[in-house]
């Protein structure tokens, strides 16, 4: 996929003069950008720049105090709670640097859940979840609970989950953050992958090695402020 | 030791809701469990605590004034076994009529110049004693109610004469119907004297009797007028309370219980709670001792507030409660004894504090790092296959994760449920007996059947033998019981018996056969079940009376429903054997379809001046005790279990607040989350009820025969028959609504739960 490619798809993402206040603190600070489909984008900066708020608030897990977020057509601002959830249930898959898996339920369920929520019956979900696993290469572990898992096996299942509901936009916050190098490189191809199949993705990481590796464009955040943009030619 | 109190009130301040439920939870446990330990203080002998307080009579002895003189009765009541002796008092029984009644009532009057003294200390409880001529002290009930006297009333004497009420009193020795100064006393003719007793040794009749015997030796043997044994009140007392007093006790002890596991299961679930917190002052180097003292502090806080609150309206509650159920006592000193409040002051806090010992002394020994890891850190393995099967339900997911969440923690969940139960069970019970208690009283009083009760206006003995023609001949009747009493005695057996003559429709309003047959010949009786246990005989025994005429032998053909002990029921046609010249007075009345039984008794009056209608004595009042008990500890119990389910469902979703974010951001809409909460504390509740319900019902049938053996009374079966299909149904849901209340805030916050805050945190 080229560049000229990628400027032509609609913006899946739209956000402009996003600001974020926790009380005094300035999370956000006007954060404008666009990402459109089928992108895969870096968003790196140094710690409490507000990377993970920004997530956050493409998701719609957390409100913005000013500014607008558009996701997919939806203008998050419009949506109540429940628009919210229902959104997210569409719309996004989210990867979390500690998996944040159900400890009671089996990697199977675990990811069968996700569509279970949207009313999916089980025995559907269920075997939608284990291609999924199938895919990622873990449905030997399917019935295996999250505590006997290893860290990757984990982020897998979390990334399965993620995909369960066809998203348009796959957010993850540090996906390889918990993971050695080794391990999370496995992931880092994971995404990349999903990407060339044409799987829309921001991502939040601290290594400039594995943004240069898989994303094609990387936002720098500085004090709640795109501070810069550069596009990357992929390495891999 | 200041960084240990430091520690403790950051974590009390941090965590205001549980210390708020802490607090509340044993506020209201507490109150309950004053208001059960008071009703079984109480309950156990209130006739002998209130009447010691009021140092009543043992013996009251009336003697003919021209026979005996007071010189005479002081010195007999100088016989060494009399503690304590009052009087001699004047006494005269007048005619006094009050403004705006028909009729003068004879009132027993005794001249008294204080209401204290060494025996039959009356409770002025309103107004003044009176001190000078033309005032008028009554003796009355300060809980009675209907018709009385009131300060200021006017009344006079058949001499003309004009008394005003300045004070109400009350007497449990029923010393007298008013009293007035010995100097008013003069004026109105005394005939009789009074003299009251209490003695050494009054446990008995025999006791009481011999008493009699050394008290009137000395005295002309024609001067005793008659005399009243304290035995008999206390019998009367004692069976009037004997039914509900073990329905009390059931309560009082149920309600102890569901306190009790509710208090262990908050108290243990905050020390839980705080296991993370625990680590983390580890951490900071507080000794594995200082921890525990932390711990013990942040639940001792809230306990001992609500403790005290709860003892204090504890004694509110119960203060009114039992003045009502022992209002025949008068409520004077009746509340919750001092003991109780100790108890529960003591107590409470020592049972506060040995459940949280059990999880604080975990909490001591618990490594840090584990300790820190444990909010976390789920134990995996828990109620797994539970969860497994609920997923691959047709449930919709919330309702299946929610059904899943109480297999997380199963001790915490049993706790739950068992309180759940507990509670569900009281209620079942407590609307049963309630259910039942009524049942049989209305039965008892055969409310319903009898909607008019006449007697002649001349009083007992009064009636004359066309009255129940008149009667019958009054529009509106349907029909007619007429009754007389005869006195008689038992052969061999020396309780005063009446003998009560029926004559008229007894198929529609003569008392409830229990066993046997109504007597419809001469020489047929029936009597209750207490006269059989008391008198060890049985139905188709025959036994002998006697009443002036001769010994007349007499065969039980039945068994019947009324509390009266000391009566016996035959047909009229025994009355020709006994007391041939007997005439109905008394008699009770079924009207017509659609008459008014107000426009009826008046028609009553002017047909026939000579008979007097009044309504019929009700069982209301006793209905009222119960209500008001089942209502308020039906309430407290739901209130607690509720509080109970509350506290579970705020731990389960605070430590599962990660899972609930990570839900949320999965897109699980509030009220999913909502549904899910609410499902795992309804699922409690339906399985509580599904097991309180049927422990209740045959509680009920347990305890209610308990009681009516207690009382030695026989009931019907329909007193026990009370549980029909729509309030089982209602049960049910009540066990489930409890759950749900409980759950609702608590999953309410938990769908407000800010995911980016929980999922960036943890
Ligand atoms: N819930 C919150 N309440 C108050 N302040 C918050 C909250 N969440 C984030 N912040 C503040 O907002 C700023 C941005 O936080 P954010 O988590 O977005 O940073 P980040 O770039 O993800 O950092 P890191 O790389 O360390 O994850 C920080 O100063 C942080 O302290
Ligand atoms: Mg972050």
């Amino acid at each position: 996929m080229t560049m000229s490619d990628e400027a032509n798809e609609p913006a899946v993402v739209q956000l402009s003069g996003v600001r974020k206040e926790y009380g005094d603190a300035i999370a956000l600070d006007g954060v404008s950008l666009e990402v459109r489909a089928g992108e895969a984008v870096a968003v790196m900066g140094p710690s409490g720049s507000g990377k993970s708020t920004l997530l956050n608030v493409i998701a719609g897990l957390d409100r913005p105090t000013g500014g607008s977020v558009v996701v997919h057509g939806d203008d998050l601002g419009r949506l109540d709670e429940k628009g919210l959830a229902l959104f997210r249930r569409r719309r996004i898959g989210m990867i979390f640097q500690f998996f944040n898996l159900i400890d009671d339920l089996p990697a199977l369920d675990n990811v069968a859940l996700a569509a279970q929520l949207a009313g999916v019956a089980a025995p559907h979900a269920r075997r939608r979840a284990l291609e999924l696993l199938d895919e990622l290469g873990i449905a030997g572990r399917r019935n295996t609970y999250p505590a006997q898992l290893s860290g990757g096996e984990r982020q897998r299942v979390a990334v399965a989950r993620a995909l369960m509901n066809r998203p348009a936009l796959l957010l993850a916050d540090e996906p390889t953050g918990a993971l050695d190098s080794r391990v999370g490189e496995q992931v880092m191809d994971l995404l990349l992958d999903l990407n060339q199949i044409g799987q829309t993705l921001l991502m939040v990481t601290h290594d400039e090695r594995l943004a240069t590796r898989c994303a094609s464009r990387v936002i720098e955040i500085v004090d709640g402020r795109v501070a810069r943009e550069r596009t990357l030619e992929r390495t891999s | 030791m200041s960084a240990v109190w430091l520690a403790a009130r950051a974590a009390v301040r941090r965590r205001r809701l549980q210390t708020a439920v802490v607090g509340i939870v044993v506020g209201v446990s507490t109150t309950m469990i004053v208001v059960a330990l008071g009703l079984l203080a109480v309950s156990s002998g209130p006739f002998d605590q209130a009447y010691a307080r009021q140092l009543g009579a043992h013996l009251a002895v009336t003697y003919d004034r021209a026979k005996a003189t007071d010189a005479q009765l002081t010195a007999a009541a100088g016989w060494s076994g009399v503690e304590a002796v009052a009087g001699p008092f004047p006494q005269a029984t007048v005619e006094l009529g009050a403004l705006g009644r028909p009729r003068a009532q004879p009132l027993t009057v005794v001249g008294r110049a204080d209401p204290e003294g060494p025996v039959d200390r009356l409770n002025v409880w309103d107004g003044r004693w009176a001190t000078a001529p033309g005032e008028i002290v009554v003796n009355q009930n300060p809980v009675g109610q209907g018709f009385f006297f009131r300060i200021g009333d006017q009344v006079t004497t058949p001499e003309g004469g004009t008394l005003t009420v300045v004070g109400r009193a009350f007497s449990m020795s029923r010393s007298a119907d008013a009293w007035v100064s010995p100097e008013q006393m003069a004026t109105l003719g005394p005939t009789a004297t009074q003299m009251l007793y209490r003695f050494a040794a009054a446990g008995t009749t025999a006791q009481v009797e011999a008493g009699q015997a050394e008290v009137t030796k000395g005295v002309p043997a024609q001067a005793r007028l008659g005399s009243t044994s304290y035995l008999v009140l206390r019998n009367e007392a004692a069976r009037e309370a004997a039914t509900y007093v073990t329905f009390l006790v059931a309560f009082g002890l149920l309600g102890l219980a569901v306190a009790i596991l509710i208090v262990a299961n908050v108290v243990s679930g905050a020390v839980v709670a705080g296991f993370r917190h625990i680590g983390v002052l580890k951490a900071l180097g507080f000794t594995p001792t200082q921890v525990l003292v932390v711990y013990l502090t942040m639940v001792s806080v809230p306990a001992v507030a609500g403790c005290a609150l709860g003892t204090v309206l504890g004694n509110v509650l119960a203060r009114p409660l039992l003045s009502q159920a022992f209002r025949n006592l008068g409520s004077a000193g009746i509340g919750v004894p001092a003991w109780v409040s100790v108890a529960a002051l003591l107590g409470v806090p020592l049972m506060v504090a040995l459940s949280a010992l059990v999880p604080a002394l975990r909490a001591r020994r618990l490594p840090a790092a584990e300790a820190i890891s444990a909010g976390s850190a789920q134990h995996a393995g828990r109620g797994l296959r539970a969860q497994r099967w609920l997923s691959g339900t047709r449930l919709p997911r919330a309702v299946s994760l929610g059904l899943g969440l109480p297999f997380a923690r199963p001790a915490r969940s049993a706790l739950t449920m068992a309180a759940v139960v507990l509670g569900v069970t009281s209620v079942t019970l407590a609307i049963g007996l309630g259910d039942s208690l009524n049942r049989y009283q209305r039965a008892e009083a055969r409310s319903g059947a009898v909607q008019v009760e006449v007697f002649p206006a001349g009083g007992p003995r009064g009636g004359s033998p066309g009255d129940e023609a008149l009667l019958r001949s009054v529009p509106g009747t349907r029909y007619v019981l007429g009754s007389a009493d005869v006195p008689v005695r038992q052969v061999g057996n020396n309780e005063q018996t009446m003998l009560r003559l029926y004559k008229g429709d007894t198929g529609p309003l003569g008392q409830q056969v229990l066993d046997g047959r109504w007597p419809s010949g001469p020489g047929e009786v029936a009597v209750a079940k207490r006269f059989l246990v008391q008198r060890g005989l049985s139905i188709g025994d025959t036994f002998t009376i006697e009443a002036g005429q001769g010994p007349v032998p007499v065969r039980i053909v039945g068994m019947v429903l009324y509390n009266e002990t000391e009566t016996i029921v035959a047909d009229w046609s025994t009355a020709a054997l006994v007391a041939p010249d007997a005439v109905l007075d008394r008699f009770e009345v079924q009207l017509a379809e659609g008459t008014d039984p107000q426009a009826y008794m008046a028609e009553v009056t002017k047909a026939a001046p000579n008979l007097v209608a009044v309504p019929p004595e009700g069982a209301e009042q006793f209905v009222w005790i119960v209500l008001v008990t089942v209502t308020l500890l039906t309430l407290m119990l739901a209130v607690v279990a509720a509080l109970g389910v509350f506290n579970t469902a705020v731990l389960s979703t605070r430590e599962r607040r990660r899972d609930l974010g990570m839900l949320k951001s999965i897109g699980m809409t509030p009220g999913q989350v909502v549904v899910m909460v609410v499902t795992s504390m309804a699922a409690l509740g339906a399985l509580g009820g599904l097991l309180g319900i049927p422990i209740g019902v045959a509680a009920h049938r347990v305890v209610l025969p308990a009681m009516a053996d207690a009382a030695q009374v026989g009931f019907p079966a329909s007193v026990l028959d009370v549980y029909k299909l729509p309030i089982l149904a209602l049960l049910a849901l009540a066990g489930v609504a409890i759950a749900a209340v409980g759950a609702l805030m608590p999953a309410r916050s938990a769908a407000r739960v800010t995911i980016a805050e929980v999922l960036h945190n943890e």
